[in-house]
């Protein structure tokens, strides 16, 4: 069964920013390649006209008026969040400044 | 012990109007199935405050029929204040701080939240196997799974653990357990129920639908699902309807289509066979039945991978130890933040689907497949609205096998979408379906009839719906 | 010497004034307490879905006309994909496919050459959140997560660094002007990234890009700096890299900050949750009905009323009163003179008591008839300063206000003939030097008549009697 590379995978996986194991990486060379193949089919279909849809919904969208509404205290809106600092949301230090 | 759970939502709701019973008698024999039947592994979290809210209910209200009904809701609509944690490691602590719009409208109607119900990883999935807290199982054959991704919600149901669950269907999620299971299972028209609240897994094919024991209580909670949002863009605004109104007519004179690739030899020849002895009973009774050409329809599944694999790819970026969810200890740079909490907290079927997601989208691929397949998505809701100039409903079997064993598609990235090549055209094109029983085949196991709809035309499904039922 | 051609590009940031966020409604505000302008769309919560701000569309739109873009009717939002602890979501909702405004231009005026600086484009796009470094972590405040932004691209056409300090001091005046944005770059509301390339013929050199830089000032600096480095590097035989650099302001330098990867993979795709925005006539018209005039309409119509260019150009430097100014224009009064007390004495008051025109009594009607005082003498410039404080908090009326200040005994002929002939009486000299055909002892007799009456006389009619009384 053809595979993807090791480098292919790795590419992927940096892009969807999954770390993976060696085991995962091998098992995913042969998974992949399934899936690719499986979308690669979309090349062979003949599109009947240059219509395009994203969505089903062909209204207008609706716009909002101009107001403000409810807002969380910083209390809640950190609940949830693995590491806090005050009322901050802590992550390891951004370098890319 | 008490068996008012069997008894229809109208027989319930007159012993409750008459005061013969509470609707803490309802929740407590809900309990007590849903503690009896654990094997099933339907319920990823019970709700545990609901005993205190069905105290709380008050007045029973003579007019509302879903008043103090248990109801268990798919683990990817957000609860406020109780555990959603779409059944993954990721979130598997997460408290939502708000209500999905469409918890709003159940709590509204005063029904109670009885828990939330297992699926597949985010929905990823067409058997609930890919669950990070196991697989729920067919209640028909324990050994079979209740397919996915809302397999946890037609497990309560079919298994009688409670009469109502709200599921979801991004690819056949509601309509494809319902046929495993055996019971009514809508996904209606995109844009009639809100989304505010489903977490996301392809945003423009999502929908949140009813999954019940019998076509009236599909359509009566329907009822109470629907309505334009603002808080949703995506849902659309229409008359107030009742969905029940047609439930009970004659279907003399009803145009159906038969597409051809539904009864082609990708079906099991026994589902095959019953689907055609229910058509010719249609026949009998007044229905006009045509089997048609139907292009596109053998694309769909592809155009689902595409689709649904690059959308699935953005909405789970969101997942990344930050603002709320797990992180992955010991990490001491922002790039392994990520990497290893999404590594560590996605299973494998969501990992391989964001993967190829992002490789879809990446690049000059967006033009290759993701620019193509929203072509060849034109091209297939321009044939469905072509069969629908000329006929009322299209219909055909919901799946092309019976419930599969547990173990079999799990692992197997390409059968994992397979299940559902005969529902998925249905979310390309926006369109309302549904599954509902239409017997069973050799072994015991439940076939289900798939109907499909007009846009909106969500009451004629139940129309034709409704006559399969009775007869049958 | 230098004998190569430097092409530069500018991406400007501004950040659009609106009530509430661009896809959610919490607020849009400056330095609230961290973590306090949010709500759960902001924090990128599972589930949440945007709504689009009907204000930020106006904006993009007032944008458009001020900018001279022509306007996408029909538009779609975009999603950017990218990891990042300060994007919520990991993708920023922009557009990519369909900006609201195309093809424009700015026209400056450099050494007295008037160039038109075209726009590539301008879209609509939510900012990311604020983050603080402290040693091993950083910190996250989502207050700004969400706010409306318009990023303004130029096309390649700017030449040096003057030619970029008058594109963003009129790109910034003209935005200010129309009410869009505050344009404060010290506070972050515009922001400036330069794409700086040089080339010794018709084909583009490689670019890097400077980020954030703080001050128009300093743009103009670092552009400098940027072209002779490149200079310097091409001669020395180096090749320059794709990168992005920011300025130092107290080195004078551009620094690296990252060498880019073979091209961004934004991953850019539809955004599914946000059907086609389609503007009407109607809606934009609308829209363009509340723009105030821009510097350029100020100017032609300000020389017209008969002020100085440097009368208007300090009237347009203060929005504040040139908006009174304007509300002047249609009472019949010497508009010079008007401008002359709003930027003396009325503004004197104005900065001491950290006011604006329009928080004072300053009515149009009293201010007109303090001109006419002035006009016709009734009053003094002295006069003036001493009723300021009155004339700006009291709504009493010029005439009230001279009787209170005693201002109009000055008027008593026989009170001044008696100073005048005193002044007179006690100094012959310079009554000698007047008869003797010496102007300059009328100025100094007129002085001494002032100095006698405190100022407070009409000092046209006091002239009038000494000169009557000289001649005698």
């Amino acid at each position: 069964m053809d595979k993807l590379s090791r480098e292919e995978v790795l590419h992927v996986a940096h892009l969807a920013r999954i770390s993976l194991t060696e085991e995962e990486i091998e098992k995913f060379r042969g998974e992949l390649k399934v899936l690719m193949d499986d979308i690669d089919k979309i090349k062979d279909v003949k599109d009947f006209d240059d219509g395009m849809i994203y969505t089903p919904i062909e209204d207008n969208t609706r716009l909002r008026e101009d107001v403000v509404g409810e807002m969380l205290s910083a209390r809640a809106a950190t609940i949830n969040a693995p590491k806090k600092n005050g009322s901050f949301i802590e992550v390891p230090v951004m370098i890319n400044e | 012990m008490s068996k008012y759970l069997d008894l229809s939502i109208k027989e319930i709701h007159e012993l409750l109007v008459k005061s013969k019973i509470t609707p803490l008698d309802l929740v407590d024999e809900a309990l007590k199935r849903i503690e009896e039947n654990k094997d099933l592994n339907a319920f990823i979290t019970i709700n545990d405050k609901v005993r205190e809210e069905a105290k709380d209910l008050g007045e029973v209200d003579p007019d509302n029929i879903f008043f103090g009904i248990p109801i268990a809701i798919k683990d990817n609509i957000v609860t406020k204040d109780m555990r959603t944690t779409c059944a993954s490691h990721i979130l598997d602590n997460f408290i939502p701080i708000y209500d999905a719009t469409v918890v709003n409208k159940i709590k509204e109607a005063k029904m109670l939240i009885i828990g939330k119900t297992n699926m597949d990883e985010f929905a990823m999935g067409s058997t609930s196997e890919t669950s990070y807290f196991g697989s729920p199982l067919n209640p028909h054959d324990k050994k079979r799974v209740s397919g996915g991704s809302s397999g946890g919600s037609a497990s309560a149901v079919a298994g009688s653990l409670i009469p109502l669950a709200l599921g979801t269907d991004t690819g056949g999620s509601i309509r494809q357990p319902a046929s495993y299971t055996g019971i009514v299972g809508m996904k209606p028209t995109y844009g009639r129920v809100s989304r505010y609240g489903l977490v996301a897994f392809a945003s423009s094919l999502d929908q949140i639908g009813p999954m019940t024991r019998n076509v009236y209580e599909n359509a009566a909670l329907l009822n109470i699902l629907v309505g334009e949002d603002e808080k949703d863009l995506t849902s659309v605004k229409k008359e107030k309807e009742d969905f029940t109104r047609l439930i009970g007519e004659d279907i003399k004179g009803m145009k159906i289509a038969l597409p051809k690739y539904f009864i082609s030899d990708i079906v099991d020849e026994e589902i095959s066979k019953r689907i055609k002895e229910v058509i010719s009973y249609l026949e009998k009774n007044g229905a006009i039945v045509d089997v048609v050409d139907m292009r596109y329809l053998d694309t769909a599944v592809n155009l689902y991978q595409i689709i649904a694999m690059a959308e699935a790819s953005s909405n789970l970026a969101r997942f990344d130890g930050i603002r709320y969810g797990f992180r992955a200890s010991d990490v001491d740079d922002v790039d392994s933040m990520y990497t290893k909490t999404r590594g560590e907290g996605f299973g494998d079927e969501v990992k391989r689907r964001i993967m190829i997601g992002s490789y879809i989208l990446s690049g000059e691929n967006a033009k290759v497949y993701y620019d193509k397949a929203l072509k060849v998505r034109d091209d297939i809701t321009k044939e469905f609205n072509r069969i629908f100039k000329d006929y009322d409903l299209i219909i055909g079997p919901t799946t092309t096998r019976v419930a599969p064993m547990l173990g079999i598609t799990k692992d197997d990235p390409h059968k994992a979408f397979m299940d559902d090549v005969l529902v998925i055209p249905v979310n390309m094109a926006g369109l309302p379906g549904l599954s509902v029983p239409a017997g069973i085949n050799s072994k015991g196991l439940p076939i289900g009839l798939h109907i499909i709809g007009k846009a909106f035309d969500e009451a004629t499904i139940y129309h034709l719906a409704s006559f399969i039922e009775e007869v049958l | 010497m230098s004998e190569f051609t430097p092409t530069i590009g500018i991406e400007v940031h501004v950040e659009v004034k609106s009530k509430s966020k661009l896809f959610s409604n919490s607020a849009n505000t400056y330095g609230m307490a961290t973590n306090t302008a949010v709500n759960v769309i902001d924090l990128g919560y599972p589930g949440t879905l945007p709504t689009i701000n009907k204000e930020v569309i106006r904006q993009g739109i007032r944008a458009c006309k001020v900018l001279n873009c022509d306007i996408t009717r029909k538009m779609h939002f975009d999603r950017k994909n990218y990891f990042y602890p300060d994007n919520p979501k990991n993708y920023q909702i922009t557009q990519n496919r369909t900006p609201i405004g195309r093809n424009g231009y700015v026209e400056i005026e450099v050494d007295g050459i008037k160039k038109k600086i075209e726009i590539e484009e301008m879209h609509i796009e939510e900012d990311t959140c604020k983050s603080a470094h402290r040693g091993s972590v950083s910190l996250l405040d989502f207050n700004r997560a969400g706010v409306p932004l318009i990023e303004i691209v130029t096309k390649p056409c700017i030449s040096n660094s003057k030619e970029a300090m008058a594109y963003l001091t009129k790109l910034k005046e003209l935005l200010f002007y129309a009410n869009i944005s505050d344009c404060k770059m010290e506070e972050g509301s515009m922001r400036c990234d330069s794409n700086v390339s040089i080339s010794k013929d018709d084909t583009f050199g490689t670019k890097t890009e400077i980020k954030n830089i703080s001050s128009i000032h300093n743009v103009g600096l670092a552009i400098e700096y940027e072209i002779k480095r490149q200079e310097e590097m091409l001669n020395n035989g180096e090749i320059i890299r794709e990168e992005t650099r920011r300025f130092d302001d107290k080195q004078g330098k551009t620094i690296l900050m990252r060498v880019k990867e073979t091209g961004n993979d934004y991953r850019y795709f539809i955004e599914p949750d946000i059907p086609y925005l389609e503007l009407t006539d109607e809606f934009i018209n609308d829209s363009l009905s509340t723009l105030p005039l821009l510097p350029d309409e100020l100017r032609e119509k300000y020389s017209k009323v008969g002020l100085s260019s440097l009368q208007i150009e300090k009237l347009i430097n203060n929005r504040p009163l040139n908006g009174y100014f304007l509300g002047l224009l249609s009472y019949k009064t010497n508009y010079v003179t008007a401008v002359n007390l709003l930027l003396s004495d009325i503004s004197s008051y104005l900065n001491k008591h950290n006011k604006v025109v329009t928080d004072t009594h300053l009515s149009y009607e009293k201010l007109v008839s303090v001109i006419e005082a002035l006009e016709t003498g009734d009053l003094s410039n002295k006069n003036v300063k001493d009723l300021i404080d009155s004339l700006m908090e009291t709504d009493k009326t010029l005439d009230e206000l001279k009787k209170e200040f005693n201002i109009e005994n000055i008027t008593d002929d026989t009170f001044i003939k008696n100073i005048i002939i005193k002044v007179i009486d006690n100094n012959p000299d310079s009554v000698n030097d007047y008869k003797n055909g010496h102007d300059r002892a009328l100025k100094y007799l007129m002085g001494q008549v002032m100095k006698e009456t405190k100022g407070t006389v009409n000092p046209k009619l006091a002239n009038d009697m000494l000169i009557s009384l000289l001649n005698k």
